[in-house]
């Protein structure tokens, strides 16, 4: 399993079945762990709370861990926490456009609307689609990774993926906004 | 495209733009997109897309002071709730490994999964797998409450869904395809008293089990529907009909349509 593109080391070792080695590694996972429900979700105080839900699952389920690759272990769990309350809000929408956005992405990036409009076309993408795509851009992980972690054939992956990229294009051009930088 | 380079699939093309590609595999890859200019075009933007999406999120890969704080407050939550589960959830850890090595191994052929009945061609059955998905959208994604009564009552469970059933309803424990029992829920099925039980693996992913009183007296081989990435198999055995459903893939779900088979008509026969 690749660790993703932060390198946070916190597979394996038998000593992370103790109490404090767990919680420990938990903790060197949190950057990526936010970085990746904030990615999912639709504003930062969404983001926030499905990183607690998640904390608080992982916690909850300790003794469920095998022992190797609590990275991807933990990715998976917030994963399906997200598919569920994705699920959840599919059935009862009372959604929050408003305050969908969060403060962070638009201190740091140079076009607040450039922000927005790309947030809202991921909001367009379904729940399955948009975790094989953040998995893989964001977190870096390989296609075979993503095809365990999500107990999915790596094909799967790959027709999600593809359509995670060309549905996220096609709402990119819908709000009539081509301002992507282009890599060098 | 009859050029010696069409040799470039789809996946090669997101490999390349994810950097998964060694340096042989590249070069051929841009070779080919230069006779490609459409394709070169999608390409493009998906790597302006990717470059978009990491500067956008990078930011948030950050600690906070209050982390720490969160996981040692929530662990006290953590082992408060772990009690009851415990025995099973030894038992459990499998999970994860088996739901993957049900993908790997791709073609998972179905030992015989029911015995050789007619197949029953009536519209009826067919709500049966409906309703055993729209059970599943409705509970499966509740976080606080999915059912009525919790897997640490389950004897208890058992006795109050098989009364309202009138049917002896022994509850299949699945812990050998790493699912531990989340609990049960009275549903309304073909307009009566039903049950839903509702069981998860390590990593929370969750599958339901609808019994519900079928009044035609019939009786139906396993069926496969699907709607919308929801599987589920039903049969109908005499009085009652049963569906198994879950987000998950086929193969998986067989073997737990499998083994609720199995243990139901062990409990028939005793």
């Amino acid at each position: 399993m690749s660790h993703g593109r932060d390198g946070s080391e916190a597979s394996a070792g038998a000593d992370a079945s103790a109490p404090d080695a767990f919680e420990e590694n938990v903790l060197t996972l949190m950057p990526a762990l936010r970085r990746y429900s904030r990615s999912l979700a639709r504003s930062d105080s969404d983001g926030e709370d499905l990183l607690q839900d998640c904390v608080e699952k992982v916690l909850a389920r300790r003794q469920q861990w095998r022992g190797v690759n609590l990275r991807a272990w933990v990715f998976t769990i917030m994963t399906n926490l997200y598919r569920n309350r994705h699920r959840h809000r599919a059935l009862h929408p009372e959604v929050e456009y408003d305050e969908a956005l969060g403060h962070v992405a638009e201190e740091q990036n140079a076009d607040p609307l450039q922000s927005r409009l790309l947030e809202r076309a991921l909001d367009r993408l379904s729940a399955e689609n948009r975790s094989v795509l953040m998995l893989v851009v964001i977190e870096g992980y390989r296609y075979q990774d993503v095809a365990e972690m999500m107990a999915i054939p790596i094909g799967t992956v790959m027709s999600r993926l593809s359509r995670a990229r060309r549905q996220l294009a096609e709402a990119m051009k819908d709000d009539n906004v081509i301002a992507l930088r282009r890599p060098k | 495209m009859t050029d010696e380079f069409s040799t470039v699939s789809e996946d090669e093309l997101h490999a390349y733009v994810d950097g998964h590609l060694g340096q042989p595999e590249r070069e051929r890859v841009e070779a080919w997109l230069e006779r490609h200019p459409a394709r070169a075009e999608e390409v493009r933007e998906w790597q302006a897309q990717a470059a978009a999406l990491q500067q956008h999120y990078a930011p948030y890969a950050r600690d906070e002071e209050g982390d720490r704080g969160l996981l040692s407050t929530r662990r006290d939550q953590g082992d408060a709730v772990a009690p009851p589960h415990a025995p099973v959830l030894r038992r459990i850890a499998a999970g994860l490994l088996i739901f993957a090595a049900g993908v790997l191994a791709g073609t998972y052929t179905a030992p015989t999964l029911a015995p050789d009945r007619p197949l029953e061609t009536a519209e009826s059955p067919d709500s049966l797998p409906r309703q055993a998905q729209s059970a599943f959208l409705v509970y499966a994604s509740e976080v606080r409450h999915p059912v009525e009564v919790g897997a640490d009552q389950q004897a208890h469970l058992a006795t109050w869904l098989g009364k309202r059933l009138d049917y002896g309803l022994k509850i299949p424990d699945l812990s050998a395809l790493g699912l531990s029992l989340v609990g049960g829920r009275l549903i309304p099925v073909n307009g009566t008293a039903g049950a839903m039980l509702m069981y998860e693996d390590g990593s929370g992913q969750r599958l339901t089990v609808l019994l519900g009183r079928n009044r035609d007296n019939r009786e139906t081989s396993f069926r496969i529907a699907s709607q919308g990435g929801l599987e589920t198999f039903y049969w109908i055995d005499g009085e009652i009909g049963y569906a198994v459903t879950g987000e998950v893939p086929r193969s998986v779900l067989q073997k737990v349509a499998d083994e609720c088979y199995r243990q139901f008509e062990a409990s028939d026969a005793s």
